[in-house]
């Protein structure tokens, strides 16, 4: 009954965040429901006594992910006149969930087989996935690093300064 | 559970609250009198109730009803969005407090076999725990710096994340050498690992075993929680006050509040991982439990004489000159804490003498030296918070971009170059 009633109030900490990530106007706004669907997700994983799974949650997605985009939005910082006409937003947002259902669907025929296996697993301990990731796992990650190594040094590229030809002006 | 581990949880869990919501008005009444130390004045020192000064900690009272009396005053282009504008002082607070909960303040306690942490939250990953934890205090800085809606707020709160974002990094490579040393991400293992010796006679603490990691994880510990050098983010010399700018009355303490309750988690982490946290050098837990009337008996000779000059030194900052004529109610102040001190001494005398002498009893053993250990972690707390207050005292504030340059140019290196020299250092010790 407990587990019940606690998994009620994140799966609505969850889906209202998502709601409110999609449907408001004000960005900031919508990063704050991206937080909370975040943190009702982390709950979820602590729910089912992945508590390490729970901490990397609020670790990346948290700590990192919606500090980011916040740092964005703050860089940005888009006035509400400047912000661009949605006339037919909630139309095309039942389009695409449409679109997505079989999907979903797919997911939870998946999840639902899943779960059982979830619920008997034992605690995962912080050493047993460090073993995993460097053994049985270890072609994976490499391949997931070299992707985000590929990410940062195309950032940089885009970020860097091109060289400035006003020295060459000025001498 | 048992009944004894209930009571355990519930009294780690109160002594947890206390002690990080009860040192705020002793850390803003502590601030001001170091201040006022550095500066050659007093600092507050006169507010009484009754006569009762205790130091001038009851100005720190004072200000609380102050701040509660004070306007609410909200931005008008606000409009709908007033709730997150009051809730992102209340992140910041939160997220402060929570992170401090795995912070254990006693050796794990044994009764009939089954151990107790003595931790707020009784969990075995405590560095995961305050490094996840720690990190959503800045979204309330930038949830408030943005919903103000001025350039000096704004740019604070910019200033305050990319700060956060790139003292992370050290912070947490820094963690990452402690953690490759220590084998472990508990707190408390993490302690008992400290309580050893290395070359035979030092204490294996962490300042001494990993002092590069030591200085870079203090450093970035300071960015963390905003202290002084690394204030960029409310540098009233630049940007009035910063993501504070428009926060008023409670709203304003509450990030105030947030402060501090970081700072005293920011000391606690770095007594916890440097500084051998709850023990005092070269005595473990289990040499303490085994010589425990030894112990006991140095501590029936030291307490009296602490208290003692304890109460010399108050007695000397109560007297009054001969020339003024009323002396404010302090020699009736004097008198009370004089007999409280005396009597709690006695009290404690008495228990010890009862514990070495008439009783064999090995929990009521285990007890007294948790309740040491207690103290013992508040003292070297305090003492911490004293610390960061004497750098905000004495550091001029960085430029922005020195901050930057500091975070990625030398913390960063040096902190990744630690990394590869203790792998190796435990590799090859291991070998």
């Amino acid at each position: 009954m407990l587990e019940i009633s606690i998994f009620t109030i994140l799966a609505t900490f969850m889906l209202g965040g998502s709601i409110a990530m999609i449907t408001n106007k004000q960005t900031l706004l919508s990063a704050f429901g991206f937080l909370v669907a975040m943190i009702g997700l982390a709950g979820m994983f602590a729910l089912l006594e992945s508590r390490f799974l729970a901490i990397a949650q609020i670790m990346v997605s948290v700590g990192a992910i919606v500090v980011l985009s916040m740092l964005t939005i703050l860089t940005i910082n888009a006035k509400e006149e400047n912000l661009p006409l949605e006339p037919n937003k909630y139309k095309w947002m039942i389009f695409a969930s449409l679109l997505v259902l079989p999907i979903t669907a797919l997911m939870y025929k998946s999840m639902a087989s899943a779960y059982a296996s979830f619920a008997t697993m034992e605690t995962i301990n912080v050493k047993v996935v460090g073993k995993l990731l460097f053994s049985e796992w270890v072609l994976p990650f490499e391949i997931v690093s070299i992707l985000l190594l590929t990410a940062m040094v195309g950032a940089i590229v885009i970020a860097r300064k091109d060289e400035i030809p006003t020295e060459a002006k000025k001498s | 559970m048992t009944t004894a581990a209930i009571i355990i949880a519930v009294a780690a869990f109160a002594l947890g609250a206390l002690l990080a919501l009860l040192t705020i008005p002793i850390l803003v009444w502590l601030e001001r009198r170091v201040a006022g130390l550095v500066q050659d004045r007093l600092g507050p020192n006169r507010t009484n109730i009754g006569g009762f000064r205790l130091g001038g900690v009851v100005q720190s009272f004072a200000d609380v009803v102050k701040l509660l009396l004070k306007e609410e005053y909200y931005p008008s282009h606000i409009k709908n969005a007033r709730w997150l504008f009051m809730l992102a002082p209340i992140i910041t607070f939160v997220a402060a407090l929570l992170a401090f909960m795995a912070i254990p303040f006693a050796d794990t306690l044994v009764i009939n076999g089954e151990s107790l942490r003595i931790s707020p939250l009784p969990i075995d990953f405590g560095v995961f725990w305050y490094m996840a934890i720690s990190s959503i205090g800045v979204l309330g800085v930038i949830f408030g710096g943005w919903l103000s809606h001025n350039k000096y707020s704004l740019l604070g709160a910019a200033r305050a994340g990319s700060m956060v974002v790139s003292y992370e990094l050290p912070l947490g490579l820094s963690i990452l050498a402690f953690i490759i040393t220590y084998n472990t991400i508990d707190f408390n293992a993490m302690v008992q690992w400290q309580s050893g010796t290395f070359f035979g006679f030092l204490p294996s603490w962490g300042i001494l075993v990993q002092p590069l990691a030591s200085i870079i994880l203090i450093v970035a510990l300071f960015a963390e929680t905003n202290r002084n050098p690394f204030t960029v983010a409310e540098g009233e010399s630049e940007i009035v006050a910063g993501f504070m700018t428009e926060y008023t009355a409670m709203k304003f303490a509450m990030y105030f509040m947030g402060e501090y309750v970081a700072m005293n988690t920011a000391s606690a982490v770095i007594i916890t991982m440097v500084f051998g946290g709850y023990q005092i050098p070269w005595v473990s837990t289990q040499i303490l439990l085994e010589n425990f009337s030894v112990f006991a008996l140095l501590l029936m000779i030291l307490i009296p004489i602490i208290v003692m000059v304890l109460i010399r030194w108050m007695r000397k900052n109560n007297t009054v000159r001969p020339s003024v004529s009323t002396d404010g109610g302090r020699n009736f102040e004097t008198k009370v804490l004089t007999f409280t001190l005396v009597g709690m001494t006695l009290f404690i005398e008495a228990i010890l003498f009862y514990l070495v002498f008439l009783d064999e009893n090995f929990l009521a053993n285990a007890l007294a030296v948790t309740l040491f250990q207690i103290v013992v972690f508040v003292v070297k707390l305090m003492l911490f918070n004293i610390f960061f207050i004497l750098i905000r005292w004495t550091v001029p504030r960085f430029r922005y971009d020195q901050v930057q340059k500091i975070g990625w140019y030398y913390l960063l290196p040096l902190a990744l170059a630690n990394i590869i020299l203790t792998a190796i250092v435990v590799i090859g010790v291991s070998l």
